[in-house]
C-alpha cells in the first residue's frame, strides 16, 4: 500500500514539475485576465505597448496603437568583459557631462559610449538603442546594487530623451561570465561578459574551450546550469537587480524595455526541455517579479523552482515597459524553433527576441560553409523569421530582432539579406555593434587610426544599408516597405480608413530623392534639422503609396 | 514474482513526462505489463508499478499532443 502511495505520489510530482505542469500554466495565461498597466506621466516619446490584434501577429505600438518599427545599434562599453574586473571608463556622469567624452582605453575592445554617439546614431535614422549592461557591475557585491552603474544608465536614457529615441536596456551576458577561470591557453576572457564572480559556480570544471567556441568550455557550461538551478539563490539575485534596475527608469517610456537575459545557454540541459522548463518560467518569474502579475503558482525561492513556479511581487509594479525576451542560443544556430512556442505570461507587452545570425553562427557557417553556397538553413535567410513569426504568434509576443551583425565583407549577402527579411516581417533590429576600438571587425564604425580615438570613419556600407528609409510608425499594421540600397528608391503600400493614425516613414539625410504619394492619402513633408525628412502620411480612406524616387545617395562614410 | 516490463514502465512513464517520445513507449510497456499481471492469477506483481507507467505514460502523450496542437493552431 505504501509502495502504492509513493509510485503515485511520484508521478504527480515529476508531471507537476515537468511539462505536464508547464504546460497547465502556460495555457492558464492565455485565459487569464491581463492584469490593467501602471499609471504613469507622460514623457518625450509615446509609450510603447505591445498590441494585440485579433487576426495578425502582436507588434510594438504607440499609445495610438501605432505600429512602431524600432531601429538601432548596440554598444557595448557598458559592458564588463574579463579577464580583469571592475568598469574600464568611468561610472561618474560627470566624466561624461557637457559633451565630454573620456579617452578611449586599450583595455577594452569597445570605447566609451558618449553623448557624440547618439547623436550619430539618430543622424542614421536610428530611433532606439539596445544598451547591454553587465550583472557583474550592477551587483558587485552580493546584494549590494551599484547606484552609480545605474545613474550611468540613467545618463544615456537622457541623452536618448534629448533625442527622442527609445533605449531597451539589456542584462547582457556572454559565456556567462569573465569570472568562469582563465583556465588553459584556449580561453580568453575578454569574450566572457555577466554574472558576478560571487554568483559563478563552475564547482571545479576545467575551463578549457573547444572548437573556438567561448560557449563549449565544461566551467561555463556548469556555472549556467547552476544558474537556471538556482544554486544558491543566484536565480533570485538575478531578479532583484532586474527589479533595482526597473525600479528606476518605472515611470520613463524612453526606456521601452528590458531584455531579461541575453542569449541564454543552455548548460548540461538540452532543448527543448531547457526553454521550456528552465528558460521561458524564468521569464515568466521575471515578469511575475517585475509587474506583480501572478501567472505562475505561489513556490519557494532561494534553490531550484521548478516550470510551474511564479515569483513574487518584487515591488517594482512596473505594468508598462515591453519585457524583451530572448530565445535559447541554440536557435542561433538552428534558426529553427528549440523550444514549444508556448504562452508565457499574462502580462501583455512580451517581446520575443531573436538573434539573426544565419551563415555566421549557425550549423553550416560551424561547419566551415562559406555564406555563398551554403547547404542550410533549407529555408534560407526566410527560415529562421518564419518560424520565428510563428513562435511569437504562438506566444502572444511581438517579434524584435535584438542582435544581428556581421563582418563588413558580408554586407551585401548577408546584411543586406537580413535587412530584407526584417522589411518582409515587419520587425525593428538592434545591430551589433556600435563601435569598437579595436580587434574586432564588426563594427559600424571603421577601428580608430589612433590609439586614443574612439573610432574611425562610418563604414560606408553600413551607412548605404542602415541608415534607410522606413515607416517608424503605422496605422496599417499589414503594410509592405521595400528601401532599395543602391538607388535609394523606397515604396511602402498601405490602406487605411480616414481618421486613422498617421503613418510617419523616416527619410535620411543621405536619402536624396524626392518623395511622392500616390492613393487615398495626404502627405505632409517635415525637414528635419538634422537633413532628414519625415514624411507624415495620412489615410483618407482606401489604398495609398508613399514612395521615395531613386537618386544618388548622399553618404559620409568611408571604404 | 515481480514483472519485470512493471518496472520497465514506470520507469518509461516517468520519463515520459518531461520527454514525450518516451509515452508510447510507457504505454505498450505498461498496457502488456498490466496484462499479463492479471493473467497470472495473483503470481505476478507489480500493479502498481505497471499501473502507474501506463497513466504516466497517457498524461506525457497528452501533454505532448496538446502542446504541439497548440503550437499548430495558435501559430
Amino acid at each position: 500500500m505504501i509502495a502504492r502511495i509513493l509510485i503515485w505520489l511520484l508521478i504527480v510530482l515529476v508531471a507537476a514539475f515537468t511539462y505536464p505542469g508547464a504546460l497547465i500554466v502556460s495555457l492558464a495565461t492565455r485565459v487569464a485576465p491581463p492584469p490593467t498597466a501602471s499609471t504613469g506621466p507622460t514623457g518625450a516619446v509615446s509609450w510603447l505597448h505591445v498590441a494585440h490584434p485579433p487576426d495578425t501577429r502582436p507588434y510594438i505600438a504607440d499609445e495610438q496603437g501605432r505600429m512602431v518599427l524600432l531601429h538601432g545599434a548596440i554598444p557595448a562599453s557598458l559592458l564588463e568583459f574579463g579577464p580583469g574586473s571592475g568598469p574600464i571608463y568611468p561610472l561618474d556622469t560627470a566624466a561624461y557631462e557637457n559633451g565630454q567624452c573620456p579617452a578611449n582605453s586599450r583595455s577594452s575592445r569597445y570605447p566609451p559610449l558618449c553623448m557624440a554617439d547618439l547623436s550619430q546614431m539618430a543622424a542614421l535614422g536610428f530611433n532606439s538603442v539596445r544598451l547591454p549592461i553587465s550583472w557583474s557591475l550592477l551587483e558587485p557585491q552580493r546584494g549590494r546594487f551599484s547606484t552609480a552603474y545605474v545613474d550611468r544608465v540613467a545618463q544615456i536614457v537622457d541623452w536618448a530623451r534629448s533625442l527622442r529615441m527609445y533605449v531597451i536596456v539589456d542584462m547582457h551576458q556572454n559565456a556567462f561570465s569573465h569570472f568562469v577561470g582563465a583556465g588553459d591557453s584556449t580561453v580568453d576572457l575578454a569574450y566572457n561578459s555577466g554574472a558576478p564572480d560571487w554568483a559563478t559556480f563552475t564547482d571545479g570544471m576545467p575551463s578549457h574551450v573547444s572548437a573556438g567556441q567561448r560557449e563549449l568550455n565544461a566551467a561555463v557550461l556548469e556555472a549556467t546550469t547552476n544558474f537556471w538551478y538556482d544554486r544558491d539563490g543566484i536565480q533570485d539575485e538575478y531578479l532583484a537587480a532586474l527589479a533595482f534596475v526597473a525600479s528606476r527608469f518605472r515611470d520613463d517610456p524612453v526606456v521601452a524595455g528590458y531584455g531579461v537575459y541575453n542569449e541564454p545557454l543552455f548548460g548540461w540541459s538540452v532543448p527543448p526541455g531547457f526553454e521550456d522548463l528552465l528558460l521561458f518560467p524564468f521569464y515568466r518569474r521575471a515578469i511575475d517579479a517585475i509587474t506583480g502579475v501572478r501567472d505562475g503558482i505561489p513556490c519557494w525561492s532561494g534553490f531550484f523552482m521548478p516550470a510551474p513556479c511564479g515569483y513574487r511581487d518584487l515591488g517594482v509594479g512596473d505594468r508598462r515597459h515591453l519585457m524583451f525576451v530572448d530565445t535559447g542560443l541554440l536557435r542561433e544556430v538552428t534558426d529553427f524553433p528549440t523550444h514549444l512556442g508556448l504562452p508565457l505570461s499574462s502580462y501583455p507587452n512580451v517581446v520575443l527576441a531573436i538573434h539573426a545570425y544565419t551563415h555566421i553562427y549557425t550549423i553550416d557557417a560551424l561547419t566551415g560553409q562559406k555564406a555563398a553556397n551554403a547547404t542550410y538553413p533549407w529555408g534560407g535567410y526566410d527560415q529562421s523569421y518564419d518560424l520565428a513569426e510563428r513562435e511569437a504568434k504562438a506566444m502572444d509576443a511581438a517579434l524584435f530582432v535584438s542582435e544581428f551583425g556581421n563582418a563588413p565583407a558580408d554586407d551585401d549577402l548577408i546584411l543586406n539579406a537580413q535587412l530584407l527579411e526584417q522589411e518582409k516581417h515587419r520587425t525593428g533590429f538592434a545591430f551589433w555593434p556600435w563601435k569598437e576600438s579595436g580587434g574586432g571587425n564588426w563594427g559600424m564604425f571603421a577601428p580608430p587610426e589612433s590609439p586614443d580615438a574612439s573610432s574611425g570613419c562610418l563604414r560606408v556600407s553600413r551607412e548605404r544599408m542602415l541608415a534607410r528609409a522606413y515607416p517608424r510608425v503605422t496605422g496599417d499594421a499589414t503594410l509592405t516597405y521595400h528601401y532599395d540600397p543602391s538607388d535609394g528608391r523606397f515604396t511602402m503600400h498601405a490602406r487605411g480608413q480616414a481618421g486613422d493614425p498617421t503613418t510617419g516613414v523616416y527619410v535620411p539625410r543621405s536619402v536624396t530623392g524626392q518623395i511622392t504619394s500616390d492613393g487615398a492619402v495626404r502627405v505632409v513633408v517635415s525637414d528635419e534639422p538634422d537633413g532628414s525628412r519625415i514624411a507624415f502620411a495620412s489615410p483618407t480612406g482606401g489604398d495609398f503609396v508613399v514612395a521615395v524616387s531613386p537618386a544618388p545617395l548622399a553618404l559620409t562614410g568611408c571604404g | 514474482m515481480r514483472d519485470r516490463a512493471a518496472t520497465r514502465a514506470l520507469v518509461l512513464g516517468l520519463l515520459a513526462l518531461p520527454f514525450g517520445v518516451f509515452a508510447p513507449f510507457a504505454i505498450w510497456s505498461g498496457a502488456r505489463s498490466l496484462r499479463r499481471i492479471r493473467a497470472s492469477g495473483g503470481e505476478l506483481r507489480g500493479g502498481a508499478s505497471a499501473g502507474g507507467g501506463l497513466i504516466a505514460g497517457l498524461i506525457g502523450l497528452a501533454t505532448f499532443l496538446i502542446g504541439t496542437a497548440y503550437w499548430l493552431i495558435a501559430s
